[in-house]
């Protein structure tokens, strides 16, 4: 039989080149790809969304999210994705699908969508000019503060969208968005960002 | 037009699909051919509120029961339509 191996790429490998984009001088965001995550989807049984978010808690410590929100713990963050479903954001295998298969078993189905998504980090001073081309939702600091999340389209694509921890004293916003749409919604960030000046970099750290 | 989900908040409506009105039920197995027909092919054409169904695919994926008046757009009214969440099963 052929030797057969698999080459692990991001969704994002042929399109994303490192360093400044747009136009010159101080970089008024940046766009960063976030690589090798885990993520879980969990979607309550039929009358056991309340089983779900006990075995939520315990695991985690935190409630699951019951609105659009983003909560975390030092290892894991929880993102509301719909009605009695959220998503586990994690890395190196501690809350992947295997690890918490046996904590949702009877309360929730599971879904690896690790591979199944892109995850794209965006900051900077610029950063709600650049978004606002893109969604409708506002998301003023007085509106959409840190850990508000919204399931929501932007460019025709569903997309994910969650405020992370503030860095560097500025708004951090995390998209996760299909494989498949990831380069679309790429080009079309590249292109709202432009006239602001980009640096584009990616990342193995979840922030 | 915007329609205000009861789990997002107010989205623009490219966010959601029409399906049509939420009124008709699906007749019993033995109510005959006329109900089956009128199930399937008679639809009112409401001028004013009118109960329809929404699918808010661009956001939470949640199916909606939205009371629309059909002559000025106003939408008074937006619930989950029955099994839109696990936990309201029963809706």
């Amino acid at each position: 039989m052929a030797e057969f191996s698999w080459d692990i790429r991001s969704p994002l490998d042929r399109t994303l080149v490192t360093g400044p984009y747009g136009a010159r001088g101080e970089a008024g965001l940046s766009l960063t790809e976030i690589r090798n995550f885990d993520l879980v989807q969990a979607m309550a049984r039929r009358g056991k969304a309340a089983e779900m978010a006990a075995a939520a808690k315990a695991r985690f410590g935190v409630a699951a999210p019951e609105t659009p929100k983003a909560v975390g713990n030092a290892d894991a963050t929880l993102i509301w994705s719909g009605p009695d479903q959220f998503f586990v954001l994690s890395k190196g295998g501690r809350h992947g699908i295997e690890a918490l298969a046996s904590v949702f078993a009877g309360s929730a189905s599971l879904s690896d969508q690790s591979h199944a998504r892109a995850l794209i980090s965006v900051s900077g001073q610029r950063v709600r000019a650049m978004l606002a081309k893109l969604s409708s939702i506002d998301l003023h600091p007085d509106v959409f503060a840190v850990g508000s999340a919204a399931a929501t389209s932007m460019d025709h694509t569903s997309v994910t969208l969650w405020r992370g921890g503030d860095r560097g004293g500025q708004a951090v916003f995390n998209l996760l968005v299909f494989s498949t749409f990831a380069e679309s919604l790429w080009h079309t960030i590249l292109d709202s960002a432009a006239e602001y000046g980009v640096t584009i970099g990616h990342s193995e750290e979840l922030a | 037009m915007r329609i205000v989900c009861p789990f997002c908040g107010e989205r623009e409506l490219g966010e959601f699909t029409y399906l049509g009105d939420a009124k008709p039920r699906r007749p019993a197995a033995d109510a005959g051919e006329e109900a089956v027909y009128d199930y399937v092919y008679l639809r009112d054409n409401i001028a004013g509120p009118m109960s329809e169904h929404w699918y808010h695919g661009g956001g939470c994926r949640a199916w909606l029961k939205v009371t629309r008046n059909t002559l000025t757009h106003e939408i008074s009214a937006v619930v989950p339509a029955a099994g839109a969440g696990a936990a309201k099963v029963d809706a």
